[in-house]
């Protein structure tokens, strides 16, 4: 039977959703264009290749690249690749299309007022400024657009995330008994994870930032808005990562000629994420003086226990791959490898994705380790570590879906696949240079969040190599990935471009080789993670803040701060709650 | 298996890590690598694949 092109196209079947999917990557790659061009100008700065900018401004550009990439690229392009899959596994439309625009809408213009305060630092006597980094908390201060901007971004996420439990909604009034399908519960688990994260930053910029920036109060507790971005900062990382979990799972193995190894597996995943991202923002604060030890080990077990899920990905992931390649006719025990698709920058990209990903979750180990994270923290080390995460195992698992799933929302055929292979293997081998080698400088001491380290004159063993080595390295990496951006962005305009092609690419995605029906039912039941989810941070931070809260001189600040100790703590929270209770008690009698 | 190019292109790129970690390996053995040495193998890897390809890569005689 002859299919036609409206069989196949998402385009065809969801125009709307289709052009929401387009508006969000387009905002999405213009950031990725700006942040990357940043992203050159700081690693030839740093490394004094080149210098474009004055030393002063190296925080703006900084805040820029960490804004744009790290919030505005990957959320952007992450809501986009969520709309397609949730229109995509129901099969429905979403409910409302003015809705859907609404969010497009305030995510758009917030993340305009933002780059505007950020670069408003680069124009002289406008007296705006936000080089506050993308990390934001107090004491740096910005431009109170700065924070109005980022509000109305998230409260974009949250309207984004409602559009997708509505469908949700509408497909379970007709689906009674059914399993969720997978694309969608992973979309579901992913936003209950980011409602119970964002509420830390929500609370911060809302109650403290804005009225701070804006002058309406005098100080801020700092220690506690580091805590609360760090409560937001961790889970952040599992927003950008799930959507590039989602496409392994759910492309990769199709693009790899297979089919998902097992669906329960996934689920169980998605799960442990929802549960374990959230408890463990602390591990980001090993070096905070006033937050007590004992909270600093709790983090990092939590955080040790979500290497598992991370594990049990690698499995799933590796074992779907070699499913597909040996039905493609590959044979040994390593050999199987040269029978997967190579050619196929989609499959290729969001492979080495993977293998970068794995060296990522190596160093972040020794990130998560209380005694060694002393080690490298604040050294170049850590941007070596998370642009291997966030910056590629993301980032570029991001890129290359885009060559698969650009040609399903324009309808039309990938401009040219060459291009695009040569682009996903420079950006590997851009990031292996300049990672490998601000990992190296971070051993050697060299701090991150610096336009001129002093480090002409030390001499290191050769296995680390010299300064100038380091160097080189850096600029050349960073040189490479810029020009990787700039073809990926080449061979996506010409294919939005393109003529309309009957079967722009085949976007049938295959049955699981496991699939819902074996696993247990509860694991469907959201209502009860979200609470167990609740749970666990209410244990996790209660302790920790009221510590801070207390030893940092009350909620705005002011006082002197004082070393923390568990029992400080507990103290704190015993009488608080024993005088609160006597009030009630007084107002009774 | 045919010897493609995209095949050559992905082997290139996991040289790559595998030569700039080469000096950490040797500087185990307590055997110090210069920069020059470590450049001069990675050449030697693309010019015996260069070499590969030509026989039997894509567009080559010979059967692969
Ligand atoms: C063109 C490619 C890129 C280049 C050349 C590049 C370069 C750099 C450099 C040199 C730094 C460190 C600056 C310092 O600490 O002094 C940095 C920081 C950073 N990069 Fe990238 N990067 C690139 C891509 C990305 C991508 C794709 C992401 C995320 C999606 C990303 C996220 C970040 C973040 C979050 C920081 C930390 C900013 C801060 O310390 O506040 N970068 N980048
Ligand atoms: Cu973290």
């Amino acid at each position: 039977m002859a299919t036609t092109r409206s069989d196949r196209a998402f385009v065809d079947k969801f125009p709307h959703e289709a052009a929401i999917v387009k508006a969000t990557f387009l905002v999405a790659f213009v950031a990725l264009g700006i942040g990357a061009f940043f992203g050159l100008i700081q690693a030839l700065h740093r490394t004094n290749v080149l210098r474009v900018i004055e030393s002063a401004d190296y925080y703006t550009m900084l805040t820029g690249h960490g804004v744009l990439l790290a919030i505005v690229f990957t959320i952007f392009f992450l809501c986009g690749v969520f709309h397609w899959a949730v229109a995509r596994s129901l099969n429905r439309p979403a409910e409302s299309r003015l809705f859907s625009w609404a969010w497009v809408g305030l995510m758009t213009t917030g993340t305009v007022l933002t780059t505007v305060a950020i670069l408003g630092g680069l124009v002289p006597n406008l007296g705006m400024s936000a080089d506050v980094l993308f990390t934001f908390y107090a004491p740096l201060q910005a431009h109170p657009l700065f924070y109005i901007g980022l509000a109305m971004f998230i409260v974009g996420t949250w309207l984004a995330g409602a559009d997708w439990f509505l469908s949700y909604r509408a497909w379970r009034a007709n689906n009674s008994g059914e399993r969720i399908p997978l694309q969608t519960f992973m979309v579901l688990t992913t936003m209950i994870m980011w409602y119970v994260s964002t509420i830390g930053v929500a609370v911060s910029v809302v109650f403290f930032l804005i009225p701070w920036s804006l002058g309406l109060i005098e100080s801020v507790n700092p220690l506690l808005t580091r805590t609360l971005f760090w409560y937001f900062g961790h889970p952040i990382v599992y927003f950008w990562l799930m959507p590039a979990y989602l496409m392994w799972y759910t492309v990769l193995p199709k693009l790899a000629g297979g089919r998902l190894f097992s669906d329960p597996l996934a689920r169980v995943v998605f799960l442990l994420f929802l549960l374990l991202s959230t408890p463990v923002g602390i591990h980001h604060q090993y070096l905070d003086p006033g937050i007590a030890e004992g909270f600093k080990f709790i983090a990092m077990t939590n955080t040790m226990f979500l290497l598992l899920p991370s594990l049990l990905t690698a499995f799933t992931v590796v074992a779907s791959m070699e499913h597909g390649a040996r039905q493609r006719g590959g044979k040994g025990y390593v050999r199987w490898l040269g029978a997967l698709p190579w050619r196929d920058p989609a499959f290729t990209g969001m492979a080495l994705a993977g293998a970068m990903f794995a060296a990522g979750g190596f160093s972040g180990m020794i990130n998560a380790g209380m005694n060694i994270n002393y080690l490298i923290h604040n050294t170049l080390w850590v941007p070596g570590h998370f642009h291997l995460t966030v910056g590629t195992a993301v980032a570029l698992t991001m890129m290359a879906g885009s060559y698969w799933l650009v040609p399903q929302v324009t309808g039309t055929k990938l401009y040219s696949r060459p291009i695009g292979l040569l682009q996903v293997i420079m950006w590997f081998v851009g990031m292996v240079f300049m990672s490998n080698a601000m990992h190296r400088a971070g051993l050697a001491g060299i701090p991150r969040r610096t336009a001129e380290p002093q480090y002409q004159n030390f001499e290191f063993l050769t296995p680390i190599g010299s300064i100038f080595e380091l160097r080189v390295q850096i600029a050349l990496g960073g040189t490479l990935l810029f020009l990787s951006v700039v073809l990926f962005l080449f061979n996506i305009l010409l294919t939005s471009l393109g003529d309309e092609s009957d079967r722009p690419v085949d976007a049938a995605l295959p049955e699981p080789l496991s699939g819902p029906e074996g696993s247990p039912r509860i694991l469907d039941n959201l209502a009860m993670w979200t609470g167990i989810a609740a749970l666990l941070v209410i244990l996790a931070y209660t302790l920790p803040l009221a510590g801070i809260i207390q030893n940092g001189g009350g909620l705005f600040g002011g006082g002197l701060p004082v070393p923390a100790t568990l029992s400080a703590g507990l103290d704190f929270v015993v009488v608080t709650v024993s005088s609160a209770f006597n009030t009630l008690l007084g107002v009774i009698a | 298996m045919k010897f493609t190019k995209a095949r050559a292109l992905v082997l290139i790129a996991f040289s790559v890590p595998l030569a700039i970690e080469l000096r950490t390996v040797a500087g185990f053995f307590n055997v110090e690598l210069p920069l020059i040495a470590v450049a001069v193998i990675e050449f030697l890897f693309l010019a015996l694949l260069f070499v590969l390809y030509g026989l039997y890569g894509e567009g080559s005689e010979s059967p692969a």
